[in-house]
């Protein structure tokens, strides 16, 4: 059986796992630095119990490091969000209404993902941006499926209700 | 519309006719934007072949000082190790018992801690507790000692023959090869032998020699005789009087022509060989020859 000790096997998991360890921070905290060191730490101390830790159980292992290292640590900053402009490309000439519309659609949104509880909005853009399944978000977060779809549900709600201004 | 439908809209989980129920509501416009905007969202750049080689320079190439410091770790767990084998030797050392040994031709007496007086003979050996000395005076004897034993809780002299148990007296013990004597001269000792006890009053002794118990004289005086230099014999087959003879005078005794079984009476002085061998010589009726620490007993009638 292949062992987490291996450099290949290592290299695999961090390629694997990294990036979303580094949204999932990045998605709760807000900060980038923040996220970056988070990844560190958790494979680090990957790393360090590399023979204890089996290659099924390190993806759950680095969520679990990356978790409990800011807990209760560090304050929430403004979660800033690029937009893909996927309209570039296909259409030549844009109305300025739209641009104008669009722009201020992307605001609202991005003020109503700022202003959700921390495990809404997690449990949103690791779907949303990571395409994640609740299932597996239920397993990052430790809770269960059930909790994670009432998370997305009131996600869903309070973004409408705040874009909307209901 | 079931729990969290939005949720279960979004995973694509809703039967049809939820999915047409929730079409045709007034905020599903709404909603339809928020999933399509939402699936454009982009976290930050990311670089996790950047981030890996950042982890192998920082903290898993460094690994190797981590390890330097390891020599220390070992050192203290070595040290750890020493210092748990050192008290528990210390506790173990307490715990033993005291051993006081004589050699041939050599004597020692030995006090207790109750004040209690031990005189080892020749070739013997003793081990007691001193740490529970006072919970249970028991010695364990090899050899023959004179015993002065003060008052006090019950004292036993354990032997590879059988006990002896007295409360406060004076008694001689003699444990050798096949010969077991236990001699009372002041109070009253138990012996225990093939488990059976026996009352000694003052004045009697107790033979055992080869399992068989012999019955035998009072003893003269009131102190074993070898407690001054002198060993004594009444009917003890000649072998046990060359044997001692041996351990008195550090010698080699060998024999020809002479029945060893034979009783010998009579004593010999512990401090003058060529005595002593005059005086199992005479009345046995042997001759002897000496060669540095050999002595030869051959029968008088032997032609030498």
């Amino acid at each position: 059986m292949s062992n987490v000790c291996e450099d290949h096997v290592f290299s695999k998991v961090f390629k694997t796992h990294s990036k979303t360890v580094f949204n999932y921070i990045f998605y709760k905290f807000g900060n980038e630095e923040k996220a970056h060191d988070a990844v560190q730490e958790a494979f680090v101390k990957l790393w360090q119990n590399c023979a204890k830790v089996s290659p099924d159980k390190a993806k759950s292992y680095v969520y679990t490091v990356a978790n409990n290292l800011y807990l209760n640590v560090i304050k929430a900053e403004k979660v800033r969000l690029k937009h893909a402009d996927r309209h570039v490309k296909d259409r030549t000439i844009e109305s300025p209404e739209f641009l104008l519309e669009e722009k201020e659609y992307k605001d609202k949104l991005d003020n109503a993902l700022n202003a959700l509880p921390e495990n809404q909005r997690t449990t949103f853009l690791l779907n949303r941006i990571d395409g994640k399944k609740y299932v597996e978000i239920a397993e990052m977060e430790g809770v269960s499926v059930k909790a994670i779809e009432k998370r997305m549900h009131l996600a869903l709600k309070s973004l409408r209700e705040h874009i909307d201004g209901i | 519309m079931q729990e969290n439908y939005l949720a279960k809209w979004l995973s694509g989980e809703l039967s049809d006719e939820e999915l047409r129920e929730f079409e045709n509501s007034e905020e599903f416009a709404s909603y339809q934007k928020l999933k399509d905007v939402s699936s454009k969202l982009m976290a930050p750049d990311f670089d996790s072949e950047k981030a890996l080689m950042r982890l192998k320079d920082e903290h898993i190439a460094n690994a190797p000082k981590v390890i330097s410091l390891n020599p220390f770790k070992k050192f203290l767990r070595v040290a750890a190790v020493i210092a748990v084998l050192l008290t528990g030797s210390y506790f173990y050392i307490n715990t033993l018992n005291e051993k006081v040994s004589t050699e041939f031709a050599e004597r020692s007496e030995v006090v207790l801690p109750d004040d209690s007086e031990i005189f080892l003979n020749a070739d013997s050996q003793i081990s007691y507790s001193e740490k529970n000395w006072d919970k249970k005076r028991n010695i364990d004897l090899k050899g023959e000692a004179f015993f002065k034993v003060a008052k006090g809780k019950k004292f036993t002299v354990s032997t590879n023959h059988g006990t002896v148990a007295v409360l406060g007296t004076q008694f001689n013990v003699e444990n050798r090869k096949g010969f077991f004597e236990v001699t009372c001269y002041e109070g009253l000792v138990s012996v225990t032998h093939n488990n059976e006890e026996i009352k000694l009053p003052a004045g009697n002794s107790y033979l055992v020699i080869n399992g068989k118990i012999i019955s035998t004289g009072k003893p003269n005086g009131s102190l074993p005789s070898w407690m001054n230099n002198e060993s004594s014999f009444e009917s003890i087959p000649l072998q046990y009087v060359f044997a001692e003879l041996e351990r008195q005078f550090n010698i080699k005794v060998s024999t020809k022509n002479i029945d060893k079984n034979l009783l010998f009476t009579g004593s010999f002085n512990n401090t003058d060989l060529n005595m002593a061998l005059k005086s199992i010589s005479t009345p046995s009726k042997t001759r002897f020859t000496i060669d540095g620490d050999k002595v030869l007993f051959y029968a008088g009638n032997t032609q030498q």
